[in-house]
């Protein structure tokens, strides 16, 4: 049944000699057409998707279209889109695998109405390439071809629209046949979707860039950086140790000079090194973006930088090399990417007058990343001057190593600056956080709970399952009125005198079945967000907040674990894995002041690295251990409704008890390699989580100060406690607000802090000498002051403001004295409050700021972080405080 | 360039099959005259030629002779131009050598020796791109060509595994690519393996998956050269009676 036809390709190999190579290629009746209006279904045996039945047209993107203009065709508006193999491997071959895989989990994407024709292997569909035809004629040829085939398919019942960019296709091909148009995709845009306006935008955008591209590769006036070596050198290179393949990181603080690549994997094993390799400059860097797989060249050992230890501010870049650089360290320049990890960039375009200082040339504008580590970005566009107020998301395209700045163009708008809206839309992008709300389809798998008809335990259910609810006291330890409980406890003493515990956690798993939409969107967004004011769910509200929630007084589905517990070996049962780490915690203290405790224990754990997921198929026994925990093997659980890691761990735990009886249990477990990936994803979402919840709580707090003048109000003044010292400042932290901030000894003019005899401090000029755990401040006159590691010092706080990133908080030390309030001891104990409030107040203001819009205010969030906050020496507090911890920001690491 | 993607997400491979399908396969028994058995065979563009001279008597030195049993002698080579580039191949290098190895290992399982001992059975493979499972399936033809009486046919089939599913019957891109691959000689009727061999690491759980994938592709082999066979005495019946 299948037909043997012969390809044959001409390869030049690497002498430059032609190569012939013969390779077969076989073709069927049958391919899958995945239209709802095939006349044969059994035929062409259906398997996934199909196109959705309610379109008018069928849209085949040409192979170009699909290459330029995959982001419109990604809009969800768009249906009923044909992707021909032929184009997917135009894709594949000349744009990489970054957009192939792009197009390849949108063609997963049960969401999304697109499938993949696969038209070389129809028998009727495929055309050998003809002599001498190019092979953009070809593949144009090809996509024609099969788009008749389709419309002769669904036998002229469905009209189809090709878009192409080829405008000799479309003279030739545009009236030959009937039913099947060829249009150019502007074209079909204006007419069939005159409406969608932001893939208009987005069209014009794209195709802007691009013309600028072109004239930029007909100038290629000077090269501004070093071109990257071909993939097989960078191969050979890495295998041979010559170069080193590692990640990017650039420096947030220092984001134009210094840059460090963490190694990765293999190359780190074989070469000596030790530490990552320092990147000194923006040519050294040469292209590559934070995240960026790069491959690095060590740079002659008399040519080694050291990385600067003081502190600075990113604004004055240039003031860094008064300071002494610490001992040199490996230092590299990046000579090649092997994958580069773009994402979406939330920018800001410049203010009226920048642009004027930018010169004439106002088509090209250079606007400015929120995230300091990237680059600016070159944006052509008309719209400069009305999106200046903006927050606007933008893609990087290309950068030429003629080009000082990357190239890209405008995607869309977020929200105003300043606006608490627009801020938290911005640092949602940053973190790669899309929280669309649920769609129709994913609700339809959803159970019904309302007054109506209220959800029942079904009867089948009931006999499956233990029933605790009249022999056990269930409870749960979560605070009064929150609505994702997803754990529960009951405990009691057997006839046998022996104790029963047992942990009750939701049933999710029941819910959720195994790559239903509901699992796919939950597996995308892999755990909870909680920011400051609100949070966005992993799983729909009529799961996470009710129908899976253990809420008092009503029935539902739980996984228990039990444990009958001897009287004797209860207390035996307390000697647990973690002691050591809680004695160690529990000796370093001083007893006369408990922030200093709380510091110390924040920083003993902040030492060690963060939990990861990983898959136990893929690492060896030995290597499973929990460092922070000081466990052998440890894995979440409790948690279904917030972490998709625990729904993959009861799945696991429910095939391997076999609860339910089912044989496809089996088949939807994951395999060892996709364990791995998802595990991957899993840690990258938590990431994002953490860094989402830390950036939106700075947010809140500089909302809080930014309308308080630092001069005259009593609250920006407080006490601060110094945690950390660098050759010009200290690092603080205030307890009252939860800051931790740093404070320069020296500011921008050179001078230093000097405090008088009442304790106040000015600036005077003199020197700074740094000790381990001190530092003294001299001034010309002999005056002197000394900073103690652990000192209370009384500090302003103030903001600073700036247009395109986010607010800082600065910290000015007011005196060396401890802020004095009579009872100081209040105040620390009323801090979680405070913290509330500070949420509480700031979106108070904003809503008065607009009182049309209604913002809610999120009790249970507020509860939730109090909660945390709570002291106390129990077991649960200690990891939940380790757990708060893991919201240190990891790309802290290096400048403060 | 991205790399190459052997198995696509909708189940096809490079060129077009899906996992479990095999290439074309064509085959011709008795291509020459002189020799008592011989077979040529194409599947997909690999290509064999097989003779087989025997059972005779032992030639060159007589301490070669099996008191109970025959003796197989297999050679294989293949052609210079056979390959990507055309390169002169010496007779008897090691590739050759253990190709050899390997298909006397298989037809001592198959043939049923002990009928004539004290001599000699002569396998000659030629094959173009030089897959096991072609010389095998050829040898097998020729075998029955010259009339010695084997337990089975002895069908031979590859497999490889991609991305989580098992293919059979790679073709020379699949083979390039690197990945695990496995080769199956299998007697069809006892479902007895005749020779199996796997020189890359794989996982034990796969180990199954595969070993069923070049089983059963053996199994559709053997259909075919059933078909060949039954074509073969067809025609030399008909020849015969007239």
């Amino acid at each position: 049944m299948l037909q043997k036809r012969e390809k044959v390709l001409l390869l030049r190999t690497f002498q430059g000699r032609t190569l012939r190579i013969v390779r077969e290629h076989y073709l069927r009746p049958c391919v899958p057409c995945h239209s709802p209006l095939c006349p044969q279904p059994a035929a062409c045996s259906h398997d996934g998707k199909l196109l959705s039945s309610d379109v008018t047209h069928y849209v085949i993107p040409d192979w170009k279209v699909v290459q330029d203009y995959l982001e419109i065709l990604e809009f969800p508006e768009l249906k009923g889109i044909i992707f021909m193999q032929t184009a997917c491997q135009a894709v594949q071959h000349q744009r990489g695998r970054r957009q192939y895989n792009k197009l390849r989990n949108l063609l997963k994407d049960a969401r999304h109405d697109c499938i993949l024709f696969a038209n070389e292997f129809q028998q009727c569909c495929y055309l050998p390439r003809e002599r001498g035809e190019s092979m953009e004629k070809w593949q144009t040829r090809s996509i024609y071809n099969a788009a008749v085939w389709y419309y002769h398919h669904c036998q002229d019942r469905m009209p189809i629209v090709m878009v192409t960019e080829d405008e000799e296709a479309i003279q030739q091909y545009g009236s030959e046949t009937e039913g099947v148009f060829v249009i150019t995709f502007k074209n079909y845009l204006d007419n069939f979707w005159p409406d969608l306006k932001a893939a208009h935008e987005l069209c014009d955008s794209i195709l802007q860039s691009r013309r600028e591209r072109e004239n930029e590769s007909q100038e290629s006036h000077g090269k501004e950086y070093p071109e990257h070596l071909p993939l097989e050198v960078l191969e050979a290179g890495i295998k041979s140790g010559r170069y080193i393949q590692g990640i990017l990181n650039v420096n947030k603080h220092r984001a134009q000079i210094e840059a460090f690549v963490r190694l990765q994997g293999a190359s780190s094993k074989d070469s000596d090194l030790v530490s990552d390799i320092l990147i000194h400059g923006m040519k050294a860097r040469n292209r590559s973006i934070h995240g960026d797989v790069v491959v690095v060249e060590l740079l002659p050992k008399n040519e080694w930088k050291g990385r600067t230890v003081a502190l600075c501010e990113n604004d004055c870049d240039d003031k860094a090399s008064g300071e002494s650089p610490s001992e040199p360290m490996p230092t590299g320049r990046v000579v090649g990417i092997l994958q580069k990890n773009w994402r979406d960039y939330v920018v800001t375009f410049p203010s009226k007058e920048e642009v004027q200082s930018q010169g004439k040339n106002a088509q090209k504008i250079l606007v400015t990343p929120w995230d300091y580590r990237i680059p600016k970005i070159r944006i052509s566009t008309q719209q400069a001057e009305t999106l200046q107020d903006f927050r606007v998301v933008v893609r990087i395209d290309s950068w030429e190593s003629t080009s000082v700045y990357p190239n890209g163009h405008f995607v869309r708008v977020l929200g105003r600056i300043g606006d608490l809206e627009g801020e938290i839309a911005t640092i949602l992008v940053e973190n790669s956080i899309s929280v669309i709300p649920f769609s129709e389809a994913q609700m339809c798998e959803m159970p019904v709970n309302t007054p109506e008809s209220p959800w029942k335990v079904s009867p089948e259910e009931e006999q499956k399952r233990k029933d605790l609810r009249k022999s056990h006291l269930v409870f749960s330890i979560d605070p009064k009125g929150c609505e994702d409980v997803d754990d529960t406890l009951s405990v009691r003493t057997l006839n046998n005198g022996n104790l029963e515990l047992g942990v009750h956690i939701a049933d999710v798993t029941h819910f959720v079945a195994p790559n239903s939409y509901i699992d796919i969107e939950a597996r995308t967004r892999a755990t909870t967000y909680y920011l400051a004011d609100r949070r966005y769910d992993m799983l729909p509200s009529v799961l996470s907040a009710d129908l899976c929630s253990l809420l008092g007084g009503v029935d539902r589905y739980a996984v228990s674990i039990m444990w009958e517990l001897d009287k004797a070996s209860y207390e035996i049962k307390k000697v647990w894995s973690n002691k050591t780490l809680a004695d160690s915690l529990d000796n370093a203290n001083d007893p006369h002041d408990p922030i200093v405790n709380r510091l110390l224990r924040s920083m003993a754990t902040q030492a060690m690295s963060n939990a990861l997921y990983f898959s136990t198929g893929s690492c060896a026994e030995e290597e499973f251990h929990h460092y922070g925990l000081a466990l052998d093997k440890y894995t979440h659980f409790t948690s279904p409704i917030r972490r998709y890691s625990d729904i993959v761990v009861h799945r696991l735990l429910m095939a391997a008890i076999s609860k339910d009886k089912k044989m496809e249990i089996k088949g939807n477990l994951f395999s060892n390699k996709d364990l791995e990936e998802l595990c991957r994803h899993i840690n990258n979402r938590n990431q994002a989580a953490q860094h989402s919840q830390k950036q939106s709580t700075e947010l809140f707090q500089c909302m809080y100060f930014k309308d308080k003048d630092p001069a005259t109000e009593e609250r920006c003044i407080s006490d601060g406690v110094i945690y950390s010292i660098r050759t010009n400042g200290v690092l603080l932290f205030i307890p009252r607000f939860g800051i931790k901030g740093a404070a320069y000894l020296k500011n921008k003019d050179g001078l230093v802090i000097s405090c008088g005899p009442d304790s106040c401090s000015e600036w005077k000029p003199g020197s700074l000498q740094r000790f381990q755990n001190k530092i003294t401040s001299t001034t010309t006159d002999g005056e002197s002051v000394t900073f103690h590691l652990f000192d209370h010092v009384t500090v302003r706080i103030s903001i600073q403001a700036s247009r395109c990133h986010s607010d800082t908080i600065r910290l000015e030390i007011i005196s060396n004295k401890p802020y004095k309030i009579p009872n100081t001891e209040l105040i620390h104990q009323s801090s979680p409050l405070l913290k509330s409030e500070l949420v509480k107040e700031v979106t108070k203001s904003v809503e008065e700021a607009q009182l049309a819009q209604e913002v809610k205010v999120n009790i249970i969030q507020e509860e939730y972080q109090e909660y945390r906050q709570t002291k106390g020496r129990s077991l649960y507090t200690l990891l939940e405080e380790i757990r708060d911890l893991a919201l240190l920001d990891v790309s802290n690491n290096y400048g403060i | 360039m991205a790399g190459l993607e052997l198995l696509s997400d909708q189940g096809y491979r490079v060129d077009g099959r899906r996992a479990g399908e095999l290439r074309k396969i064509q085959a011709r028994m008795g291509v020459f005259a002189q020799a008592d058995g011989s077979a040529y065979i194409e599947q997909g563009n690999t290509k064999a030629l097989a003779v087989v001279y025997g059972p005779h008597e032992i030639r060159g030195s007589r301490a070669r002779a099996l008191p109970d049993r025959a003796l197989v002698n297999c050679q294989y080579s293949s052609a210079t131009f056979s390959t990507g580039e055309r390169k002169r191949r010496p007779h008897g290098d090691r590739k050759s050598c253990e190709m050899g190895l390997q298909l006397r290992q298989t037809f001592e399982a198959a043939i049923l020796t002990q009928l004539h001992p004290r001599s000699q059975i002569d396998i000659y493979v030629q094959a173009d791109g030089g897959t096991y499972a072609a010389c095998v399936n050829a040898a097998t033809l020729a075998v029955l060509d010259a009339g010695i009486p084997m337990r089975d046919f002895v069908c031979a089939c590859s497999a490889g595994f991609v991305d989580g599913t098992a293919l059979a019957d790679l073709s020379h891109v699949e083979e390039a690519a690197g990945g695990p691959q496995l080769a199956l000689a299998l007697l069809p009727a006892s479902g007895q393996i005749a020779l199996l061999e796997m020189d890359a690491r794989l996982h034990e759980d796969h180990l199954e998956r595969v070993l069923e994938a070049a089983a059963q592709a053996a199994r559709d082999v053997h259909t075919l050269l059933d078909r060949v066979v039954r074509q073969h005495v067809r025609e030399a019946s008909i020849l015969l009676g007239d």
